[in-house]
């Protein structure tokens, strides 16, 4: 067993220092932060969902202020989390695919084609999404 | 652009205090980092530490942070860094013993565990040598340049959150001889490999393939050896073996 | 780093997130294009969901989708609890209570989605 060195140890902190770091560093910090986020959203999302218990009146009520006012300003924070979603997807499937020993040697350019992939996909949902919503363009 | 350039070394004396010393190295008198610690030596302050032996690369002594960067002193040249003022700094997550010397124990330590030696299962009882084709050999090969400077455990990210991860560099060395025909060893290497700090702690950050002056590639080891304890696994859930 | 005899598994969990994952892709673009993009009205309210989960085959998918998410997001979390330098107990304690979390999660879910699918339809 090595011994732990207090001195050795930067902590958690260290992850978000990204000077002179490679891309895989920035892959592996973001989808860190994102999967935190997404699995904060998950829980907030079941609390939402819980509503549904209390009857049509009540979750309609919150839906409806959710998305038309007067809490309509969550809709920003939806646009961040797909963005977040759309992000940690695509980096999931490079390291799935690295996982299973596909393309270990082209991690780099799988991590950008993924991502282009990905935000491509994320700007055609925020553009149906939005006009389901009743935006029009 | 002037005719100097200045390095910005962190230093810690024997009293344990932590302070930066600026040095102005003419340009034209060296080449590289440690050409320009070498004549901060000579010239300057004899007091300033560090550790070198071979001067090519070879010996892997020189490991220090060099501008934000694990990096070998010998093998990096000023010139391609692009800037007069360079920080130089020991490496990260070891224990600094004064100035850019480090201990490197820890890290020896951990290379240990995986047991970096040819295994065999007939107690060296063979009656023939142990033939080795040059495609098994290249399966290898790349892993076996590893030098030992320990700039991986600098740049790894989990190393530096948890000091008791074993680390890229003892890992790419138990795919080493893993993946060696000669060797027999991979389900005690398995053992060690697979636990707690094994290799489930490795989230491809890459950045020690990033740094390594050598060319080693230890985030590629890490994931042959995540499939080879998979099956290793697999095969004790399902029998077999 | 005891060498113990005791297989850890620590690929087999690895691998398990990566396959997790990969179905997660399905289920999350399967949820994300039923609930936002195609569906007659601009929100996802009471009777369209009451109706959703009144099918039996989306129940399944609902279920299994809250199994999956659920463990790949707690697992995600104890990968990322792991890489910090708290002591070997302080990892196994909150292990055991992630895993706890985890299960009292998809009890409640199934609970909720099998409550929420004997509701009756508003008319």
């Amino acid at each position: 067993m090595v011994e732990a060195n207090k001195e050795m140890k930067e902590g958690i902190s260290a992850w978000a220092k990204f000077y002179r770091k490679g891309t895989g560093y920035l892959a592996f910090a973001f989808h860190r932060l994102s999967g935190l986020v997404i699995l904060f959203y998950l829980y907030l999302h079941y609390t939402v969902l819980s509503n549904l218990l209390r009857g049509q009146a009540t979750y309609n009520a919150i839906v409806k202020s959710i998305t038309y006012g007067p809490y309509d300003s969550f809709l920003a924070l939806d646009f961040l989390l797909a963005l977040v979603i759309f992000y940690h997807g695509a980096n999931g499937v490079r390291l799935a695919l690295n996982e299973f020993g596909i393309g270990m040697y082209h991690h780099k350019a799988l991590f950008f084609t993924f991502e282009i992939i990905a935000m491509i996909l994320l700007g055609l949902f925020d553009y149906y999404a939005l006009q389901f919503v009743g935006v029009g363009f | 652009m002037t005719d100097e350039y200045e390095f910005e070394i962190k230093r810690k004396d024997e009293s344990g205090k932590v302070y930066y010393s600026t040095y102005k190295v003419p340009k034209d008198k060296i080449s590289t980092v440690l050409e320009g610690l070498l004549y901060i030596k000579e010239n300057i302050d004899q007091s300033l530490s560090f550790r070198y032996s071979c001067r090519m690369e070879i010996c892997g002594s020189c490991g220090m942070e060099i501008d934000g960067k694990p990096r070998m002193a010998c093998s990096t040249i000023v010139e391609d860094l692009k800037k007069d003022r360079i920080r130089i700094e020991p490496l990260k997550h070891y224990k600094v013993i004064r100035d850019l010397v480090v201990d490197i124990d820890p890290f020896f330590e951990k290379y240990r565990e995986v047991k970096p030696y040819i295994i065999r299962d007939d107690d060296g009882k063979y009656d023939k040598e142990l033939p080795q084709t040059p495609e098994q050999f290249h399966e290898y090969a790349n892993f076996a340049m590893c030098i030992k400077c320990g700039l991986c455990m600098a740049a790894c990210p989990i190393e530096g959150s948890d000091p008791q991860y074993l680390g890229p560099a003892p890992l790419a060395a138990a795919w080493r001889y893993i993946a060696d025909n000669r060797d027999k060893g991979a389900k005690y290497r398995v053992e060690v490999v697979d636990g707690e700090e094994g290799t489930s702690r490795c989230h491809f950050a890459g950045e020690c393939t990033e740094v390594c002056p050598k060319g080693v590639d230890p985030s590629f080891a890490i994931q042959k050896l995540r499939r080879t304890a998979l099956k290793i696994e697999l095969a004790s859930i399902f029998g077999g073996r | 780093m005891v060498e113990n005899e005791k297989m850890k598994y620590g690929s087999l969990n690895r691998f398990v997130q990566a396959v997790t994952g990969l179905f997660l892709i399905f289920f999350l673009g399967v949820h994300l294009y039923v609930a936002h993009i195609d569906f007659r009205h601009p929100v996802a309210f009471f009777s369209s969901v009451i109706n959703q989960l009144h099918n039996p085959w989306w129940l399944a998918f609902f279920l299994i989708f809250v199994y999956i998410i659920t463990y790949h997001g707690i697992n995600g979390l104890n990968h990322i609890v792991a890489d910090t330098s708290i002591s070997e107990r302080a990892k196994r304690d909150i292990g055991i209570a992630l895993m706890v979390i985890y299960v009292i999660t998809i009890i409640y879910g199934t609970i909720l989605a099998l409550l929420v699918a004997r509701m009756t339809v508003p008319a």
